[in-house]
């Protein structure tokens, strides 16, 4: 599904060059649940942004489902995110002026996917993660277990093929962080292909593979 | 944009836009007034000018397009209200000869006479004409008859009143046969004339008296050599014929190359009066509009970049779950029309409401179109494209990563 072939990055400050990423190659195959760890600075977010196809690498190949991204324009790099890419993030990032169910339903307002009944589906997602009775509530009205959970449904309603999860537990208490992780794998389970992206070692058992990043080189790749 | 076309795409966005707006609703009450004034004061020019214009025509089609008009006093007279009186019943008789005219109606004014009826008193200005006035004047009557060729020859002592005098002196009484003090003469009235309302700022046409000229010029003023006024109409060229009749006049009054002491009007010169009435209307409104629709495109370009800084966050999510570039510039594009367009049916609105006011204080009657509505809601689309498209450029150039991260 993702082929990623010595991928580069470098920001540039000024006249000085800053590399992020030092050359990554990476296959992830359909239906893997992927644990992506590192500490702060190491490159993993900016890993998962060109993976997620929000950010460009500076060197090397990116095949996304077979296809070679490079040099896909805004339009169609949009499309490719809205039909095959779900995104979560460690803030929720919920929009404060929708409720539960409107929040959940974002991406179809940009889908050329025929999704049918889209409203209904919001609803069973919705259900399915214990929302039934919060379809309604605003952001403000609801725990951060919960917005993540609504964060999580959002990333589902348009079928993508890839869950983006970027540290979805770090805003959240343990117990609660490990009920998304279990959801994460029950959802794996189920055949979607996850990456999560974090820092925290303790997330590291719930995948199914290991990859650590240091200092922009993936350091230890292991399937459990 | 037809990736939004889809009913149920469009149904959600609309919502959200919606609930945007509400969200912000602060700023966005600010940016709706602005334009709802604005709006308001397009659709007042709008309608008043199709009204004045509309109330011109009617003056133009009663005159007729060939009546020329000959008053006392030059034209700086006029202006400054000078009465002088220099036309005669000579000069009179010289008009009627000339090539073309075919009808001539003679008027000598008395002002400021009191008219009696039982314990009612009503101050107004008769008006001595010949018997062709009411037909030439298209002026119909509300009750009785005019008076004929013979009440002139026998100077009959009968009037035809206006409409604002009947009201004054008969409050809807019937007043056919009865008999009025007009100064010392008692007159009988047989015939009131049919309400004409009152033209922008004028005097009220409907408050007088007509008279046979023979009556006015014997027994209430004496005056046997002069005319207040004569209106002729034409079958030749209206132009052609005023030169005739200047030429005529300064004759008889020994003119040589000095200012005349008369002045000459035809429907033309009233349709040009009107055009310089609703020319300045338009002018001061017209200001007033513009200035009221640019501050409040500024107001909503303001608030509206405020806004995107805040919502940085909320583009950025759009982005990464499938929005373009083009997608959020056209969402917020369409936020911004939305407002205004809003706005502009406000705007619409109260000028409806106010139509009344207005009409009531401007004395020019409004006419309220579906041109106007096209027109205001163009406009109210119009601001909220300008004033939107350089704050949705900017929320479109946002990076999502640079977004989220923030």
């Amino acid at each position: 599904m993702i082929t990623l072939k010595g991928i580069k990055k470098s920001y540039f400050i000024g006249e000085r060059e800053l590399p992020i990423l030092k050359g990554i190659d990476l296959t992830i195959q359909s239906g893997e649940l992927v644990i992506l760890m590192g500490v702060s600075g190491s490159g993993k977010t900016t890993l998962m942004n060109i993976i997620g196809l929000l950010d460009k690498q500076t060197e090397g190949e990116y095949f996304f489902m077979d296809r070679n991204v490079d040099g896909l324009d805004d339009e169609t790099l949009a499309v490719l995110r809205n039909e095959h890419i779900g995104f979560v993030f460690q803030q929720f990032f919920l929009l404060p002026y929708l409720n539960a169910i409107e929040n959940v339903l974002i991406p179809i307002v940009y889908s050329k996917k025929n999704i049918k009944h889209p409203r209904e589906k919001a609803k069973q997602l919705l259900a399915r993660f214990g929302l039934s009775d919060r379809i309604h509530n605003k952001p403000s009205q609801l725990s951060g277990g919960e917005q993540q959970r609504v964060a999580i449904a959002r990333a589902l309603i348009n079928d993508p093929d890839l869950i983006l999860a970027d540290e979805p537990t770090g805003a959240l208490d343990s117990k609660t962080g490990n009920e998304i992780m279990e959801l994460f794998r029950m959802l794996n389970n189920e055949g979607k292909t996850i990456i999560v992206v974090t820092h925290d070692p303790k997330l590291a058992q719930f995948g199914k593979r290991l990859i650590r990043i240091e200092d922009g080189i993936i350091s230890e790749d292991t399937t459990v | 944009m037809a990736l939004y076309l889809k009913i149920l795409q469009f149904k959600e966005f609309l919502e959200e836009i919606l609930k945007i707006l509400y969200y912000y609703k602060g700023r966005v009450v600010f940016s709706l007034s602005g334009v709802a004034l604005g709006i308001l004061s397009i659709c007042v020019i709008i309608t008043t000018i199709d009204g004045a214009n509309k109330k011109a025509y009617e003056i133009f089609e009663a005159l007729g397009p060939d009546s020329i008009m000959i008053f006392s006093g030059s034209e700086r007279q006029r202006m400054a209200r000078e009465r002088v009186i220099t036309l005669t019943h000579i000069d009179a008789e010289s008009i009627e000869k000339i090539n073309g005219i075919y009808d001539i109606t003679k008027t000598f004014p008395v002002r400021g006479l009191t008219l009696r009826y039982r314990d009612r008193k009503w101050q107004t200005n008769v008006i001595g004409a010949t018997e062709n006035y009411f037909s030439s004047y298209s002026w119909k009557l509300y009750l009785g008859t005019v008076f004929k060729k013979e009440d002139l020859e026998n100077l009959e002592s009968v009037c035809v009143i206006g409409f604002k005098v009947y009201d004054e002196l008969f409050k809807g009484e019937d007043a056919i046969g009865k008999t009025i003090q007009i100064g010392k003469l008692p007159t009988k009235v047989i015939g009131v004339l049919e309400e004409k309302g009152g033209a922008a700022g004028g005097p009220n046409i409907d408050d007088r008296v007509i008279m046979p000229l023979s009556t006015v010029v014997s027994k209430l003023s004496n005056e046997k050599r002069y005319l207040g006024a004569i209106r002729v109409k034409t079958s030749r060229d209206v132009d052609a014929t005023i030169e005739d009749i200047k030429a005529v006049l300064r004759k008889n009054h020994g003119i040589i190359g000095e200012q005349d002491d008369f002045t000459i009007r035809s429907s033309r010169d009233i349709l040009q009066f009107m055009s310089v009435i609703s020319g300045s209307l338009f002018l001061f409104l017209g200001t007033a509009s513009i200035v009221a629709l640019v501050v409040s495109g500024f107001v909503l370009a303001n608030l509206f970049y405020l806004t995107i800084q805040e919502r940085k966050k909320d583009i950025g999510i759009r982005r990464a779950y499938g929005a373009s570039r083009r997608g959020i510039l056209l969402s917020f594009l369409f936020e911004s029309v939305f407002i205004t367009f809003l706005g502009g049916i406000i705007g619409i609105i109260l000028s409806l409401l106010l139509q009344g006011v207005f009409e009531k204080l401007f004395d020019i009657p409004m006419k309220f179109s579906f041109k106007v509505v096209v027109f205001a809601l163009l406009f109210s689309c119009l601001t909220g494209t300008i004033s939107g498209f350089k704050p949705a450029l900017k929320a479109s150039k946002i990076e999502p990563i640079e977004a989220i991260r923030g």
